[in-house]
This record gives C-alpha cells, structure tokens and sequence, in this order.
C-alpha cells in the first residue's frame, strides 16, 4: 500500500509549481506518505488540511452539498490542495505560484480514485 | 521530589509505601482513604490484579490543609511487593520525598522483609538517592497477631533498623498506628523541607 | 487554567487556543502537577497526574527493555476523546503534558501545537532563584493539628 501511496505522490510532485504531496490520515490528521521539498513543514500541513477539510465538511454537508470532493487554499505564498481518497485519506498538494490548477486537480482527483 | 510553589504558596509531597508483598502497604492506605473527609481526598486509585495484589501501585492524594501558610497535599503511593514486580518498583519510588517501609511482623516473613529493605536500597541507590539522606520510617504491621507468630517491635527495630530512625507497631486492618506513621513520615519529609533542602 | 509558575500560563493558554484541547496537565516525571486546564478538582489533577506519569513512565521502561529509543508520544484513541501523553525535557527537569482531546481537534493538531509549546517552554524558563525558607519554625505543631483534623483523633 505504502509503495502506491508512494508512486501517487511522486506523479503529483513531477508536476510544474508541486513543491511537494502528502498521504494525511483524515481523522487524526497525522501524515501517512510523503514526498516534500526541504523547509515544507509536513506535519503542520497535514494538521492543518485534515482540520479544514473535516470543518468545511460538516458546513458543507449542512448546506446540503454533501461531501466536498476538491478544496483549494491560496495563500500569499502558495496553494494547499486536498482531495479526499476514500472515508480516511486525505490526498494534499502544495503548491507555489507557477502551480497549474486545472492540471493538479486533474491529476489529483485520479489518483484519489486509484488510492481510494 | 517535593514540589513547592511560592507563588501559589502549595507544598506537594510524595510518600511512597515500601515492603514485602503482603505486608499491608494497601491496607494502609484503605483505612487512610476511610478516615479521611472526602473533601480532603481524592479517589484511590488501585491498579491491581484479580486477585487484588497490586500491580503497579496504589494512589491516594491527600489534602492536608494550610501549614505554615502553605497548601500542603500529599501523593501516597504504594509499591508492588512481590519480588518479580521490581522494575515497576523503581518507577514509583522516583522523586520520592518520603518512604515508609512497612514490614510484616511474622516471624516466618523475616527474610522477606530484610530482602524487600535490601531491595530499597538498591533502587534508591540506582537514582542517586543515598538511604541516609530520604525521609524514612518503619512500621511494623500485623502486631495484633498471635505473639508466638510474630517478632516484637524492639526485636524487630534490632534486625532491620539499623539507622534507628522512628519506628510504628500497626494493625492496618483495624487503623492501630496508620495514622501516627503517616504523621512520623509526614514530620520527616516536611523537616527536610523546614531546613532548606532543595525543594 | 492554573499554573504554579506564572511563565507557564502564556505557553499553555496559546496550546490550549490552537490545538482546542479539553483537558490538559503539565506534570513533572514523577507525577508532581506543574499547571492545568480542564480539571474541576484538584485531587483528580493528581489522579490523572499519577497515571499518566507511570503511563509514560512504564513505556520508557519498556522502550529500554526492547533496546529501542523512548517513545516521543504516547496516544490512546477512544470513540469520542483521545489521549496524548509526551515527555520532554526542560531546564527544570523532564516534563510530561497530558492532553485530552475531543472531536473538535485532531492528534495532528495536538501534536503540532504540543509541539510548539514544548519550544516556548524550554526557551522561556526563568533563572531560578536561591532557596527560600519554606516553613515557619512552628510548623510541626500545625502539621499535628491538621492531620489531627484530617483523621478526627
């Protein structure tokens, strides 16, 4: 499993303005598969991702919306993807200034649907 | 190690009740636990077997009100006495302020009370705590046995005590001597604080 | 929140914002509580104080007897709440905060802003001063009449 994971997270990172991708476990919020560049703080994202993602969970859902299946995070210096990957994954992206969108979510709700 | 707060003007203590499995350490603090106003106590925390031996320790905090413009509390601990049971032994006596080793006064039990003596030694020796310089009593329990079946509080005080520090005849069951211990123990302890010790 | 030493508030109460924790006691390694938040009762403090010491304590016991590092944190996950036990070490000795969380936070977030408390604390702890004089010279005869108070002899 560790080595799919792994394989997922290396095919997002090839891509341009990835500074790095996470396996995040959705409920404890703790990373379960890395691939990062240095001086990303992994542990703090990961926190960070699962926390939003279970907040705006419950807001959504309430909204009648159901599930959110993509949310995106910009930031003055960079972008935070997630995508669920099935009840407990949480697949994240991070993302610089040169990120493209479009193709990261693209690429990201597929491989969410390979891990999930 | 005693914490004291000068701040919140509170002294916190740790006792720890040493000796053979059997000799009446959890005994002593189940009477202390029933004679105590619940108010100025806490829950007894046991942490037995089935059979209620204990595995790691007993716990009881105690509050004993202002001393000296202090709030003074009180951690009593037991330690496991059965001879297998040491490492967890040594992890209760860590940071103790005060110990008292309770012995069994039967006369059949005398090696296990030297060994279990021997045995505190050691562990406080393993965390740089010289015996001499920790705030210790005896007490010696069951001395409402038959005579023939158990050895006299003096005979007892010439076998084991060899520091002659303060020693207790007890019956824990029934509360003789648990509570002039406690406070044998208690004085001790807060002696040492009294006298500038590193707190 | 109750802290014995006043620098510990700020650390603890920026911990207690972040991470959304319920219950939490700082506590020395031999179970002695340094500062809390959550409890109502000052002899349950030390209950739980006692038993997360020797929870922490008997994990590094056991890390020794494997020949493996001591564990950096301990967690216990039930249905509602979860605990996080983690040592550490300051100039005033090891330390141990114990953390109960519920479904408000996650471990990962306890973890991050335990963490970063850790750091405040260490990098925050004043000189300590010499030794001050405990107790008055009368303190056996109170000592006498509270525990006499305490047993009703």
């Amino acid at each position: 499993m560790t080595a799919l994971y792994l394989e997922s997270l290396e095919g997002l990172t090839r891509l341009r303005g990835v500074a790095g991708a996470m396996v995040v476990s959705a409920d404890d919020g703790l990373v379960v598969a890395e691939s990062l560049m240095e001086g990303i703080p992994g542990d703090a994202v990961a926190a960070l991702a699962a926390s939003l993602m279970r907040r705006m969970g419950t807001t959504v859902s309430a909204a009648g919306f159901s599930r959110p299946s993509f949310m995106h995070l910009q930031a003055a210096r960079g972008a935070l993807l997630v995508v669920p990957a099935g009840p407990d994954i949480l697949l994240i992206a991070i993302g610089d200034r040169h990120i493209n969108l479009g193709l990261a979510r693209i690429e990201m709700l597929q491989a969410a649907e390979q891990l999930g | 190690m005693s914490l004291v707060n000068f701040t919140a003007r509170e002294i916190t203590c740790k006792i720890v009740y040493y000796g053979p499995g059997r000799s009446g350490k959890t005994s002593n603090l189940q009477y202390i636990y029933g004679r105590v106003p619940q108010d100025r106590r806490g829950k007894m925390v046991s942490l037995a077997t089935a059979s209620d031996r204990t595995l790691f320790f007993d716990f009881l905090p105690i509050d004993l009100g202002s001393i000296s413009g202090f709030t003074t509390k009180f951690q009593l601990y037991t330690v496991p006495g059965q001879v297998y049971y040491n490492a967890t032994r040594k992890l209760v006596l860590q940071g103790a302020d005060g110990v008292v080793f309770v012995a069994d006064s039967q006369a059949r039990r005398f090696d296990e009370n030297m060994e279990s003596l021997q045995n505190l030694q050691e562990n406080l020796l393993a965390e740089g705590t010289d015996i001499r310089d920790m705030p210790l009593v005896y007490q010696y329990n069951k001395q409402d046995l038959p005579a023939d079946l158990i050895m006299s509080p003096s005979e007892l005080d010439d076998a084991l005590n060899f520091r002659s520090v303060r020693s207790f005849s007890s019956d824990c069951l029934h509360g003789s001597g648990v509570f002039e211990t406690l406070k044998g123990v208690s004085e001790l302890v807060l002696q040492k604080l009294a006298a500038g010790a590193p707190a | 929140m109750r802290a014995l030493e006043p620098w510990v508030e700020q650390p603890l109460m920026t911990f207690l914002t972040e991470s959304e924790a319920r219950l939490t006691l700082l506590m020395t390694s031999a179970g002695q509580v340094v500062a809390q938040h959550g409890f109502t009762r000052a002899v349950d403090i030390m209950s739980a104080a006692a038993l997360g010491a020797a929870i922490v304590s008997s994990t590094e016991e056991m890390a020794r007897v494997l020949g493996v590092r001591p564990f950096r944190a301990l967690t216990h996950q039930g249905e509602s709440h979860g605990i996080f036990l983690s040592a550490f070490e300051t100039p005033r000795g090891r330390w141990i905060g114990l953390v109960v969380y519920g479904q408000d936070t996650s471990l990962g977030l306890v973890q991050l802003f335990f963490d970063r408390m850790v750091d405040e604390l260490t990098q925050g702890v004043p000189a300590e001063g010499g030794t001050k004089q405990v107790l008055a010279q009368d303190f056996e005869s109170e000592l006498h009449s509270s525990l006499r108070a305490l047993f009703g002899r």
